[in-house]
């Protein structure tokens, strides 16, 4: 291979030709970069989720991870602990949200599901309240 | 003052310290102790509670906006938790449940979800 630029080539070299334009993203971790592995059940999660535009949770095991500070998505939050699903949440639109608290300190987020996630776990972390006779007959026979 | 401060400094008395706070939504006037002994964070009546600790940082908040029940969540042990948010700053709390709330406002929110479920919930009698 001649080196691009020798001294014998002189004006005769052409001027470099511009990269073409790449549609994938390679740099600053391209297009997986959303991606995560989920630290309840380990399933590798891609980012874009059916439904929802910041998805922060696993669809299977609803488990989190606690990165964010008061604004979701900064990842200003020096705890890193396991988030999991605490309770559901109903907006006036309808819209469930799924209510993640953390385990290491007990803070709380919330979070709109998305269209992908365990609809099993959805339904049971719906129904926990009146799965125990306890609470939820005392409330129920004072009714 | 509290009711420990009270007794480790010597002035051991028998009456009970009681604090109230008016709740902001409803007007009621409550006693900051409830039945069990916990300490009441929201209105009996209708479960709005008042932004007054930051649970981020810890310590007094200045916010002070209305808190309004959104969610049930529930303890391994099965105790029930009411979930706040702050109107103005969407902070989230969680309180416990005392025995004299509101037991239809409790189960209103509790049976919410199932109300307005996102997919049909028939596929799962085939389950």
């Amino acid at each position: 291979m001649p080196r691009r630029t020798s001294a014998r080539d002189g004006g005769r070299s052409r001027p470099r030709r511009p990269q073409r334009h790449k549609d994938v993203p390679y740099r600053y971790g391209g297009h997986r970069e959303r991606d995560f592995r989920c630290v309840g059940c380990r399933l590798d999660v891609p980012g874009q989720a059916p439904g929802t535009a910041h998805r922060n949770h696993c669809p299977h095991c609803l488990a989190s991870l606690h990165v964010d500070d008061r604004v979701p998505g900064d990842r200003a939050a020096s705890c890193r602990g396991r988030m999991e699903a605490f309770g559901l949440s109903v907006r006036p639109d309808g819209e469930w949200m799924l209510i993640h608290r953390c385990l290491a300190c007990e803070e709380l987020s919330a979070n709109r599901i998305a269209g992908d996630d365990n609809v099993l776990a959805l339904v049971r972390l719906a129904l926990a309240p009146l799965r125990d006779p306890g609470v939820a007959g005392r409330v129920l026979l004072t009714l | 003052m509290s009711h420990d401060e009270h007794a480790r400094q010597g002035g051991l008395s028998n009456t009970l310290k009681v604090d109230t706070f008016t709740c902001v939504w409803c007007g009621l006037t409550v006693s900051t102790f409830a039945a069990e002994g916990i300490r009441r964070e929201h209105c009996p009546s209708c479960l709005h509670s008042r932004h007054v600790t930051d649970h981020v940082e810890g310590g007094p908040s200045d916010c002070g906006a209305r808190m309004t029940p959104i969610a049930i969540a529930v303890l391994r042990t099965g105790d029930w938790r009411v979930v706040h948010r702050c109107v103005r700053c969407d902070e989230l709390t969680s309180d416990p449940v005392c025995a004299d709330d509101n037991q239809l406002i409790l189960m209103r929110i509790a049976v919410r979800p199932l109300a307005q479920p996102p997919f049909p919930l028939e596929a799962f009698g085939t389950l």
